[in-house]
This record gives structure tokens, sequence and C-alpha cells, in this order.
């Protein structure tokens, strides 16, 4: 008896890990969909998450010594609960597009690019590694405020520019090498992407 | 997230071909020499750009440049230093803000306390975001105009009573 339900068991499991493999089946790695997806988060991180400009400002310290020395308290602050919500928001936006492009190099990457195994792996601990960091800065930010961690944020930012390099090297083959045309990006799209 | 093409899906709406690139760079130059250059704070520049768009159908309108070019041409133009004139913005410290900000209440004539009161209350900056701007990007500038509108405020219920504060004592005789 003990036998029979450990061979139905086994069975049953086995039928699980069928059903499971053919629901993975059509997300694979031909839908154009991930792509897409994947090059817009780069598109997202690139222009406009980022960019110095863009990183400085939401961190800026000279903001802060003005309002400081300027502001009553209540507009104090008012001041650094905003720029709180903001820091998160930010950090938590980079976390989700880094998630994106995670997803796209560990399921679809090896199907159109020609990375090689070695830097698949130093991708994959780049991705855990930089994931880690956005956790650790939204705790700073969280504990701490917006000004807590100014050295975090640049290597957040160092990694996060490492980590869009390399994916687009592998999204390149969905970049055109195209004339200017009307519509086309441009360094002048930096304001765009804002 | 890209503006750009946001506002370019509005323009192109009502244009039967693609306006030519060039065109629309000269119409932007244009607009920047002949108008624009009068305006020398971006907060200026994108009160008024945003006033040039129809809030209805999100495309912007100039008589004078669609003389010069077309419709669609202007359109984009207009659209374009929109964006630039929001960029620039959002690049401006809260420091450079509250002097934009002390700048364009001072070119109203209007009396400072209603314009503060007007302005906070009714957010009239919120309107001129260009379309499709990023939610961070607007958050954070708002978020900005609103310190420097309350900066800009307290500095002028001190200066009233600074004022005061220069009057002569009147003396225990009087």
């Amino acid at each position: 008896m003990i036998t029979l339900l450990l061979f139905v068991g086994l069975g049953v499991g086995l039928l699980l890990l069928l059903f499971l493999l053919a629901r993975r089946a059509p997300s694979v790695e031909g839908s154009a969909r991930g792509l897409v997806e994947a090059q817009r988060a780069l598109h997202t991180l690139q222009l406009g998450l980022l960019p110095e400009e863009v990183v400085e400002r939401i961190f800026a310290s000279d903001d802060l010594r003005f309002v400081e020395a300027n502001a009553p308290l209540p507009v104090r602050n008012f001041f650094l609960c905003d720029r709180k919500k903001i820091a998160l928001a930010w950090t938590s936006r980079v976390r989700n597009q880094v998630l994106r492009l995670k997803e796209y190099h560990f399921r679809r990457s090896r199907f159109y690019s020609q990375l090689s195994f070695s830097t698949e792996a130093s991708l994959a601990i780049s991705f855990a590694a930089l994931l880690l960091q956005c956790r650790l800065l939204q705790l700073l930010l969280t504990l701490g405020g917006p000004y807590a961690a100014p050295r975090v944020v640049t290597r957040t930012v160092g990694a996060a520019t490492r980590i869009c390099e390399v994916s687009a090297k592998s999204l390149a083959f969905l970049t055109p090498a195209r004339a200017h045309t009307f519509g086309d990006e441009s360094p002048e799209d930096h304001a765009a992407a804002l | 997230m890209n503006l750009r093409k946001i506002t370019l899906r509005h323009c192109e709406s009502m244009m039967t071909d693609f306006p030519d690139r060039t065109e629309v760079q000269a119409a932007s130059a244009d607009l920047q020499r002949r108008t624009l250059v009068q305006m020398p704070r971006p907060l200026d520049r994108l009160i008024y750009l945003a006033s040039t768009r129809d809030y209805n159908t999100g495309l912007y309108y100039h008589d004078g440049l669609a003389a010069r070019f077309s419709q669609e041409v202007a359109c984009e133009a207009l659209a374009g230093c929109h964006r630039e004139a929001f960029r620039q913005l959002f690049s401006s410290s809260v420091e450079n803000l509250v002097g934009q900000l002390a700048a364009y209440r001072d070119s109203s004539h209007l009396d400072p306390t209603s314009f503060i009161s007007a302005w906070k209350e009714l957010e009239p900056y919120r309107v001129a975001v260009p379309a499709g701007t990023d939610s961070l990007a607007v958050d954070f500038l708002l978020s900005n105009l609103k310190i420097a509108l309350a900066i800009l405020e307290a500095r002028q219920t001190r200066r009233p009573m600074a004022g005061l504060g220069a009057w002569p004592r009147p003396s225990p005789a009087r």
C-alpha cells in the first residue's frame, strides 16, 4: 500500500513538473514582447533615471543647504519629506527596471545574443549585487532620509550604468543603424526622457 | 517615458506627411530668436509655451510660426521648446527656482501676496507640464516649486516685519 502511494505521489509529482514545464514553454524566447520590454527598461534607465543631471538634482545637497538656511522649520520638514519620497521612488524604479533587464538576460538573452558563459555568470553576480545595493539604499533612505547615503547612490548608479552597457550590447541588434529621421532619438532626447 | 514621441503622435494626427526635421529646427530657431529670447528664465518660457497648447487636444498653436512654416512644423517646434524649458527648469536648483519665481512675480506687476496665494491655491504650474513627462520628473519639479513658493512667502512675511522694525519707535512722551 505504501509503495503504491509512493508511486502515485511520484506520478503526480512528475505530472505537475510536466505541467509547469509546459506552461513555461510559450513564454520562451521568440516572443518579441520580452525583448521590447528589456529595450524599454534600458531606455528608461539610460535616459530617464541614470543620467548624471537627474541623479545630481534628486540628491543635490546644495538644495538642502539652501533650504536649511532660508526656510522656516515646517518648510524644511516638508522639503525633507518630499525629497525622501522622490529618492525612494527613484530607487524603486531603478530596481524595477534592473529586474526587467535581469529577467530578459536570464530567460532570453542566450537565444539572441552571443554572450559567453563567463560573461553571463559575471552578469548574474552583478545583477544580484546591484539588486542588493538597491535594497540597501532603500533601507538607508527610509531610515536616514534622502541625504543619508550619497556614496551608496553613486555606487548604485555606477553599477546600474555598467549593467546597462552590457545589456545594450546584447540588445544592440534591436537598434538598427538608421539615419536621422524625424522622431529619431538623439542626445537632446534627455529632455524627452524626463 | 519618451515625451517627444507622445507629442509627436499628437502633432502627427493632424498631418498628412511628417514635417521635415530641418524645418522643425528652423522653426525652433525662429521661435527662440523672435519670442523666447525675451524670456530669459525657463519658468517664463515654460508657462508661455504651455499657454500655446490647446488643453483639449494637446496640440500647440502659434499663428506667426504657422504662417512662416506650417501648422504641423509649428506644433512640433513649440512642443520641442516646451520640453526643453521643462528640462532646464528640472535642472534648476531650489535657490535658482526661488529667484525665477520672484522675478516672474515681479514681472506680473501683481500684489505679491495675491500672487503667492493664487499660486498656492491654484497651482497653475501643474498644467504647464509637457505631455507625457515622466511622473518622477513631474513630482520632483512640482515639489521644488512648492518649496520655492513657501520660501518666497516666508521671505515676504519677514520683509514687512523687518520694514516695521526699521520705523523709529514712538517716544513714550507721544
